[in-house]
């Protein structure tokens, strides 16, 4: 029996989004089918990972990752300066974790000052994340969308409770958007509209559907995403069309897995190995999912997980 | 198609309180509003009511029965409440419906309790642990149930399948694997075999406008495919059920029909 | 097409006798139609019904046993391209390649890892299944030293039989005849004496074509010539053709029910870097692959691998649970509050990550509710007062901690009474509804 090959076709096309200014700036997105379908629609831009740091030394990071930015991370600019200029890092994710209330408490001024002195150290895009507190990011990524204003940033995350001031940063200042939802493809849709409905397009939104790491609930991201991916590609559903961002950096280095030594449990091996490829790993798996963005930790994860993808594409 | 009127669940806060107080006045009005509405059956739900479920179940039946000429869904997870219910329910208004058995083994002792007390009974068709994945699953867990219901000496006639309403908001695909299996439940006996779902369970989760519309939509869809039963608002439901049975064929057109 | 129940069950005796197994026909051919049943359970059904039931019921994706005995692996009978859909069914297994150019001290240390690869992860037992052998040298003696290393070291591992030189490939296979091994390197050159030893040996038999056009053809011709039993390859080697063809042939084998690929995948992963080998088995878990060689299998990579696996083969249908327990968070101590919720595993996630934001160190009691969700497993009784306090007295937390305040989910605030009144000394506070109130709420209360 002959064998014809059964493409498919998709009546759906996720937005291509570009970040960053000139020459640094990147796209990615724009796919016409599901992830590294190359053979049966175009791709025209290749998944982007963004090295993850954050504005305060990352005392609650694993030995095991804080051990690469050891030198760097007692300041974030040179920090952002490390990623950018040794690791060859394409975009870079600020985490102003150091701005959550039951943390230092930093102030939205303070942030402000942080993201402008990484983003006058960089040239390659930025990411400015909050710290995940909804109410203290509302006020904490206005600051620092002003900080950054014009510069084609991504801000985040905007959620349920907090997106209506988070969206009207990003639209005063020119920046693109985080849409978060937990684990939901429903609620991820309705947190669109309502953003479309504030009047910021659509190729400006970021769909997390949020991340979970390898061994905790990473089947039900994986699943959030196909199916958005789905709804994107075959029922061209445009609120579902925003590229996707998997943040794996943040959830698999909390994991038991990313940090037991060896000597406490023999049978898991090198915990150096384990925690790099725990993400990398996890980064992958999201990548056959949908993620068109990832923020990622470990620089040996995200050499390995970029040589797979040029093995993909 | 049988309208088992549903407001009288513990979870509503009205009736949680009546319960509470055994007030009988509330529980009454909604008893009465359902009936008068079209409900051919009344639900009472009280939940898992491990403490004095029996003489709750008890009181909510006579309570009902006193006002309401209808036979009493009785709806909890507790045995012995069903037991006190059905041996005050009043079989002259008909026979009651125990809600429910399944395909888990803790809920086989309600078959035994249809049997003795001549029952009917609603067979939820799912099994321990986790959710049908699709209308052939379901159908699979109902004909173990119909098995079950055999050897239990309950007659297959007594028996309404119930497919399982998941929420449309966090579960959409099940909607349509619900509609069908309403359909492969019919083909699994000759008469066909019963069928009942709990509507509102659609609609559960989402914004208050919205779930009238979700409710009375997705009856159509189970209706065209030939429900027997469903446990919903009569108030909310009684003009779609109304006017799908004109669809159908089943009452006779007249401008009127709404109001009769 | 396959039938539905109701059209398998006219085909049957309708006798009820439950020789079968299950109690009624009705419930037998709903089994089979699922496919979770074999029609030769049924004695007397005729021959006329059970010609049309096989080729009604045939899988999409051949079944297919590897190995024998307890160690064996059930490939094939998937039915869906996404697990979104229904749980795909036989998870992938592992091989580990060993080369016949290797010294045997080499060999054995490879076996041994092999048959000391066994973890557990929550609750189920997880291993590298099978071995490779490669006749890298291209050598008939040096390729029976290494089965026969491996036959003596570990009789009961499937083995997978990787050679292009039929007498190389005879010599080994005859060592494992009883144990239902893969032979694979059947291609064009090859092909009938492939299929005859695998029919003399009854093994399976590993089919690789240059493309899928190709394997096709040859899959035709060896099943022509009586082989059943088929692992297919399609020459794949590189990540982007690998999924391009994987995808190609779940796709032709389900949508368009394309019997010449309808066999388990078998794909090589082999690389350089460890790290990035377990990429490509990422690849292979996540798309398709029913059995992925791999060249290494350090422990840290196992581990990785051994749970993506059981993430992708989860049932999403069934809420994935977490143990009953108390789960500490932080370091709590004997004054600590204590949380109780159900052990649906987002559930737990979601309420034990809100618990590490508040910071405040905590104890939080997870009862199994078959993996519902607090207010689902509320109103199917599975979280009720009774299950609640019995569940508090048994775990004996009342060791541990010195106070006797217990924390429930704002949802079934309804309940404290009824807990109070089953477990004496106990005042139950009402938490809030939603996890993430819970920082908020557990400092307030500092």
């Amino acid at each position: 029996m002959a064998f014809t090959p059964p493409t498919e076709s998709y009546t759906g096309k996720v937005c291509a989004l570009t970040i960053g200014l000139g020459d640094k700036a990147i796209t990615f997105g724009g796919e016409n089918v599901l992830p590294f379908h190359a053979f049966e629609g175009s791709i025209p831009n290749k998944p982007v990972i963004a090295f993850e740091i954050q504005d305060i030394p990352p005392d609650d990071w694993p030995e095991q990752v804080r051990k690469p930015y050891k030198d760097v991370a007692n300041d974030p600019i040179s920090w952002a300066k490390y990623c950018q200029d040794t690791l060859k890092a394409k975009a870079i994710a600020l985490r102003l974790i150091g701005t959550h209330p039951d943390g230092e408490n930093r102030s939205p001024e303070d942030a402000a000052k942080t993201v402008k002195d990484v983003l006058s150290a960089i040239n390659i895009p930025l990411i400015i994340l909050g710290s995940n507190h909804a109410e203290k990011d509302a006020s904490v990524l206005i600051s620092a969308a002003e900080a950054a204003k014009d510069k084609n940033c991504v801000i985040g995350k905007a959620q349920e409770a907090n997106y209506k001031t988070i969206v009207a940063a990003a639209m005063a200042h020119n920046h693109k958007l985080i849409a978060m939802s937990e684990l939901d493809i429903n609620l991820s849709k309705q947190l669109n509209i309502l953003i479309i409905q504030m009047g910021l397009e659509r190729e400006r939104i970021i769909i997390d559907p949020m991340c979970s790491a390898l061994g905790y609930g990473l089947e039900y991201t994986y699943s959030v995403m196909e199916r958005i991916r789905l709804a994107a590609l075959t029922q061209n559903d445009t609120t579902m069309q925003p590229p996707m961002l998997g943040d794996v950096g943040m959830y698999v280095w909390k994991v038991k897995e990313t940090q037991a030594s060896e000597t406490d449990i023999p049978n898991w091996g090198s915990v150096e190995e384990r925690g790099i490829t725990w993400e990398a790993v996890t980064a992958t798996a999201l990548l056959l999912a949908g993620a068109d963005l990832l923020i990622m930790r470990h620089p040996k994860a995200v050499v390995a997980v970029e040589k797979v993808i040029e093995e993909l594409v | 198609m049988l309208i088992i009127g549903e407001k009288l669940s513990i979870i509503a806060k009205r009736v949680r309180e009546a319960l509470l107080k055994k007030d009988k006045v509330p529980i009454q009005e909604i008893a009465i509003a359902q009936w008068k509405a079209g409900a051919g059956m009344i639900d009472a739900n009280i939940g898992p009511a491990e403490d004095g479920g029996e003489s709750l179940m008890e009181w909510m039946v006579t309570t009902i029965q006193e006002v309401v000429p209808l036979p009493i869904c009785l709806d909890t997870t507790n045995y012995k409440a069903i037991e006190a219910g059905l041996k005050v329910h009043n079989n002259e208004w008909g026979r009651p419906l125990i809600n429910s058995t399944s395909n888990d083994p803790e809920r086989f002792p309600m078959l035994e309790l249809a049997a003795k007390f001549n029952s009917q009974i609603i067979g939820l068709t799912v099994g321990k642990g986790g959710l049908p994945a699709d209308a052939e699953e379901r159908a699979a867990i109902a004909a173990e149930i119909m098995a079950r219901a055999m050897e239990y000496g309950v007659p297959l006639e007594d028996l309404y399948l119930d497919p399982l309403v998941l929420q449309i908001a966090t579960s959409q695909d099940h909607a349509l694997k619900v509609i069908n299996a309403i359909k492969m439940f019919q083909e699994l006996n000759d008469p066909p075999m019963k069928t009942v779902v709990g509507l509102s369970n659609v609609s559960n989760g989402c914004p208050k406008y919205i779930r009238p519309i979700l409710n009375s939509y997705f009856l159509s869809l189970l209706m065209y495919e030939g429900l027997t039963a469903a446990i919903a608002d009569a108030q909310e439901v009684a003009a779609t059920v109304k006017t799908i049975n004109v669809i159908l064929g089943k009452t006779l057109y007249a401008h009127s029909y709404l109001e009769m | 097409m396959a039938l539905t129940g109701v059209e398998i069950f006219k085909l049957l005796p309708k006798t009820n006798c439950k020789k079968c197994g299950f109690p009624t026909c009705l419930a037998f051919a709903m089994k089979l139609a699922q496919r979770q049943a074999s029609i030769d359970l049924c004695p007397d059904v005729s021959e006329e019904a059970k010609q049309k039931l096989g080729e009604a019921s045939a899988p999409p994706v051949r079944p297919i046993t590897f190995g024998v005995g307890d160690k064996s692996i059930k490939m094939g009978e998937e039915t869906v391209l996404f697990r979104h859909d229904k749980r795909f069914v036989n998870p992938c297994a592992f091989a580990l390649e060993i080369k016949d150019t290797l010294s045997e001290k080499d060999i054995r240390d490879r076996i041994e890892q092999v048959l000391n690869s066994e973890m557990e992860r929550v609750g189920q037992k997880l291993r590298v299944d099978a071995v490779a052998l490669m006749n890298d040298s291209h050598d008939t003696s040096r390729f029976e030293i290494l089965a026969k290393t491996i036959f003596q070291n570990a009789p009961d591992i499937p083995v997978i039989i990787c050679s292009e030189n039929p007498s190389s490939a005879e010599t080994a296979v005859k060592l494992f005849a009883d144990r239902k091994p893969i032979l694979y390197g059947a291609n064009l050159e090859n092909a009938e004496a492939f299929a005859n030893i695998a029919k003399t040996y009854k093994t399976i038999l590993g089919v690789k074509g240059n493309n899928l056009d190709e394997l096709s053809s040859l899959t035709e011709k060896v099943k022509s010539l009586g082989v059943q039993d088929i692992v297919i390859d399609s020459g794949a080697r590189k990540a982007k053709d690998i999924l391009r063809d994987n995808t190609f042939i779940r796709r032709a084998a389900i949508k368009k029910n394309f019997k010449p690929l309808g066999y388990p995948i078998i794909t090589f992963a082999q690389r350089e870097y460890s790290l990035v080998e377990a990429l490509i088995g990422t690849i292979g878990i996540a798309k398709y692959s029913s059995i992925i060689v791999f060249s290494s299998i350090e422990k840290w990579k196992n581990l990785a691998l051994f749970t993506l696996r059981q993430n992708i083969y989860t049932d999403p249908q069934v809420p994935m649970q977490v143990e009953q327990k108390i789960y500490k968070i932080g370091e709590p101590t004997t004054t600590s509050p204590l949380l109780i919720t159900t052990n649906f595993s987002l559930t737990y996630f979601i309420v034990s990550g809100e618990i590490e934001n508040s910071k405040v160190p905590s104890y939080l009691a997870v009862i199994d509710s078959e993996g519902l969700s607090v207010l689902t497993a509320w109103a199917a009784g599975k979280f009720t007062a009774a299950k609640i306090a019995q569940f508090i007295k048994d775990t004996e937390v009342e060791k541990i901690i010195n106070h006797r305040e217990l924390i429930i989910p704002g949802y079934v605030a309804i309940l404290s009474g009824a807990i109070e009144d089953k477990l004496e000394g106990w005042k139950v506070i009402v938490g809030p509804r939603e996890a993430n109130g819970l920082p908020a709420f557990l400092r307030s209360k500092l």
